[in-house]
């Protein structure tokens, strides 16, 4: 029998006469995984997993390998454009690189000039590993406005893991947890940050316990030992629940409790707000389940929870965040190996140092908008969207004249999108980053040919919290394309930044690398650099916080003038909060539920990944579907409030009745219109975006949980 | 001789559809073609648990293949080491195959005019690769490529160890 061995580099270069093979670091998500780019004829032709990768151990994702489908697709953009028609006219013309970088320059200094460099928003969407070069311009400019997803995408779980523990607590995986507490995520489909399913689903096949929470049934849900299928948007509530078991039959870490917490009393105190039958009345989970869970959880060790971003986008954002830790933290998996742990970065420049946040003003630092109202987001120099609409569209508290968004499309991705379109319609320049002429790329005056992965040399996983980097190589050029770091660095010389760049930003990543003694071209020879591994650290140094402690009753949110304990709050739209909206509105929306092949907006003009899922789906009970006369593949309108969309109904019997569940993200490129169909089952028609909607203290858009109304359309016709 | 197969641990599967895209790679299919596809089972109810599975669709490899019998134009054959091979050059696109198949495993590719099924990557084995769905993309490592015997083993004793009845 011939030697089969995974990943025989050699033997398929030979197969398939690939000229040879590059390894690199995987960006089609938010970045993380190895993987081995075979090239032919000088161009990318199969990209696989890297086994030596401890990320993700070989494996890969659908995505992954359509990378190439991205960078050779015939509708990207290929070198610079600046609009010649009004906006949304879809009319461009070609312009070189250094005109379009000169127009930007000249348009940043003239309003930082006129209207004081608050005035000029740069922006990012989902973490691309370009934030901290964007920071970095938008720091020595002077413009504390960064619109980013922070507000409701991870940023709450650095922003609260600081003023809770000092970092975020990352699930071990490489030290096999034996039980995994799944909350809002789905690791095995969507994009986690970190670690990747693989880690995750080896423990689980080794026979870790596992609890899923999540309103709807997945793989993982029904693989669960128990299933907590709670009511959208109450999770802060049956964190309680639990905690109150947890407490009352003292499965707590006593020498935790007792030596490295902050406001334990206080802490119990609320806890005990939330008895058992009170949680099941909120939660819909039976209380039986709620304990038996918190049983599991807090007797097998070492445990962790592996959350995900669901769990932010709602009302309770920071709350969750801050209750799920202190789930972690008392049962004292926090840096237990195999744990949750605090890892180390390596010692390099990191993101914060990189970012040249304290070359930023403090009374420029003191306009950040809505920095008042959202004090917990400002402290990290994260806005709330609405505040930046509002500052374009009112001009209050005053005027932003330009926007600058790299890797971002917000007009289908941030609440109440048609607000979102009425002020990139209105703000006097907005030039966009991006690999295709999205819909908000079709209102910018100036569109970049944005690099993919593929084409950039980089410093991978650079702002991730389980210690490692990884280098990121290029493997191939396409058109005039750039990186955006490459293009910022660029565009900080025209800017008078220049004294604070580099000569090309290959320099910068030798600056970022310079303080472990290598350069770049040293690191490109390695696999990774992982910072030190040690657990308990707190037992000798306690925790990074004001108190020196695990801060269950936190310092920071009190001197901010918030709650210092979690507290459960009712989703802003829901039976209980709003009865009357309700008749109205007879279900509980909830979005975004992870679908393989697409990041978000993203890939949808792959047709590997269109293939996988063709059109939009919102999926409904077959007894709901039943009394609305809605059969499967049925087109649907969805309404809200604030609009109406339409879906292809999937009738789906894994949750409540009273439940549907849509996708987001979905617009049709195919559609070459300048409007590609943006607003016909754009989600975010339908959501809100007021401010009393959002967390308090962090700023997120309850995009994931509100009412609507659900009925076969009349027009069954496909989307344009 | 040695005989091959594919065996997929359902039971292990998240539906990522990795092995999907893996299979498009190799094959630089048309989105529309699947040589391997998901299906879903349920959700229901199922001894009184929730109930929810992926189970991955492809060709079976038979033993005595109806599809093979089907075709009239002898595009199917079975080679000695198991591996049934569709001969795209020589189908004519009757879809015979198609209604024999007892599975629903053979697609159709519209552009070429012919039937389309999984040959189990014969190329690559004979160049002694694993096929590329089963070539260690999977996150769940639970597509299993070899000698049926000892994957059906190595399967087995899996099962035992997620529920811990094994080490």
């Amino acid at each position: 029998m011939p030697e089969f061995t995974f990943s025989n580099t050699a033997r398929e270069i030979e197969y398939h006469g690939f000229d040879g093979v590059v390894k690199s670091h995987c960006r089609m998500c938010h970045g993380g995984c190895g993987v081995l780019v075979y090239t032919k004829k000088g161009k990318v032709a199969k990209i696989s997993g890297d086994p030596a990768c401890p990320i993700n151990r070989g494996t890969i994702c659908s995505k992954a390998m359509a990378s190439a489908q991205l960078a050779y697709h015939p509708d990207r953009l290929t070198h610079p454009v600046k609009r010649i028609g009004p906006k949304g006219s879809g009319k461009w013309e070609r312009i070189s690189w250094d005109s379009a970088l000169d127009i930007i320059a000249e348009k940043i200094l003239t309003y930082k000039e006129s209207h004081g460099a608050e005035s000029v928003v740069l922006g990012y969407g989902t973490g691309r590993e370009n934030e901290a070069a964007i920071y970095r311009m938008a720091n020595l400019l002077g413009s504390p406005n960064v619109l980013t997803a922070g507000h409701f995408c991870y940023g709450p779980r650095i922003a609260t893991s600081i003023i809770t523990c000092g970092s975020n607590p990352i699930v071990d995986y490489e030290n096999h947890p034996k039980c995994v507490m799944v909350w809002g995520n789905n690791i095995v489909i969507s994009n986690p940050d970190e670690y990747k399913g693989e880690g995750f689903s080896s423990a689980v096949e080794r026979g870790a316990k596992l609890i899923v929470v999540d309103p709807r049934l997945t793989r993982m849900a029904a693989r669960a030992d128990i299933w907590l299928q709670l009511r959208p948007g109450t999770d802060t509530a049956l964190a309680f629940g639990m905690l109150n078991v947890i407490i009352s039959e003292k499965l707590y870490d006593r020498d935790f409790v007792e030596n490295h917490v902050h406001g334990w009393e206080p802490f119990v105190k609320r806890v005990n707000e939330y008895p058992l039958d009170r949680v099941e009345k909120i939660t819909w989970v039976p209380a039986e389940k709620i304990r038996e869970a918190a049983r599991l959880y807090a007797t097998t060790k070492p445990a962790g929870i592996q959350w995900g971003v669901a769990i932010e986008q709602q009302i309770n954002c920071a709350d969750n965040d801050r209750i799920l830790m202190a789930l972690m933290g008392i049962t004292g998996n926090i840096d237990a190996p195999g744990g949750q742990v605090l890892f180390n970065a390596p010692k390099i420049r990191n993101v914060g140092q990189f970012g040249a946040h304290k070359m930023l003003p403090k009374e420029q630092a003191a306009k950040r908008l809505g920095g008042d109202r959202f004090r917990l987001a400002g402290y990290f120099g994260i806005i709330n969207p609405k505040c930046v609409w509002d500052a374009v569209l009112e001009e209050k508290p005053y005027p932003v004249k330009m926007m600058f968004l790299i890797s971002s499309n917000p007009v289908m991705t941030r609440a109440n999108a048609r607000e979102v379109y009425r002020a990139l319609e209105k703000v006097e320049f907005l030039a966009v980053s991006d690999f295709f002429i999205t819909a908000t790329a079709e209102l910018a005056d100036i569109v970049l040919p944005a690099a993919t992965w593929l084409e950039m040399d980089y410093i991978g996983d650079y702002w991730k919290r389980h210690g490692y980097i990884l280098p990121r190589r290029k493997v191939i050029e396409v058109g005039e394309c750039r990186s955006d770091h490459e293009m910022l660095n660029d565009l900080a010389h025209r800017i008078g930044q220049g004294e604070h760049w580099w000569e090309n930003f290959g320099k910068a990543l030798d600056y970022i690398l310079e303080p472990m003694g290598i350069t770049w071209q040293d690191f490109k020879k390695m696999d990774y650099i992982r910072g030190e591994v040690k657990y308990y650290k707190y037992k000798e140094k306690g925790f990074s916080t004001p108190t020196g402690k695990f801060e269950l009753y936190s310092t920071m949110m009190e001197k901010w003038g918030y709650d210092p304990l979690p507290e459960y709050t009712e989703p802003v739209e829901s039976p209980v909060s709003t009865p009357g909206l309700y008749e109205d509105y007879p279900f509980i929306l909830i979005t975004g539920r992870r679908i393989p092949g697409y990041f978000h907006t993203e890939n949808r003009q792959l047709r590997w990944m269109r293939g996988l899922s063709r059109d939009p789906v919102v999926e409904i009970h077959p007894g709901a579907a039943g009394k609305a006369g809605i059969n499967e593949g049925d087109w649907v309108k969805i309404e809200s409030p604030r609009g109406a969309i339409r879906m292809r109904a999937k009738l789906f019997a894994g949750m409540d009745e009273r439940i549907v569940s849509a996708e987001h993200a979905w617009w049709f490129p195919e559609n070459k219109s300048p409007s590609h169909g943006w607003d016909e089952s754009n989600i975010n028609i339908l959501t809100d975006n007021s401010y009393d909607s959002c967390d308090p203290a962090m700023g997120a858009t309850s995009v994931r949980t509100l009412l609507c109304r659900i009925t076969r359309d009349e027009n069954q016709g496909e989307h344009s | 001789m040695i005989t091959y197969a594919i065996k997929i641990d359902d039971e292990a599967c998240w539906g990522c559809r990795t092995c999907e895209v893996a299979c498009m790679q190799e094959f630089t299919l048309q989105g529309g073609v699947r040589l391997i596809k998901m299906e879903e089972e349920g959700p229901a109810m199922k001894d009184g648990k929730p109930y929810f599975l992926f189970r991955m669709n492809l060709c079976r490899h038979c033993d005595d293949p109806p599809c093979m019998k089907a075709c009239g134009d002898s595009a199917i054959y079975k080679r000695g080491d198991s591996i049934v091979v569709m001969d795209y050059d020589k189908c004519t696109g009757c879809r015979l195959c198609i209604d024999a198949c007892p599975y629903g495993s053979i697609d159709f590719d519209e552009t070429a005019g012919t039937a389309k099924k999984c040959n189990l990557c014969h190329g690559r084995v004979d160049g002694g690769l694993i096929p590329a769905c089963a070539d260690n993309v999977c996150l769940a490592h639970c597509i299993h490529f070899g000698e049926p015997g000892e994957i059906t083993g190595k399967i087995e004793k899996q099962k035992l160890i997620r529920k811990g009845l094994s080490g």
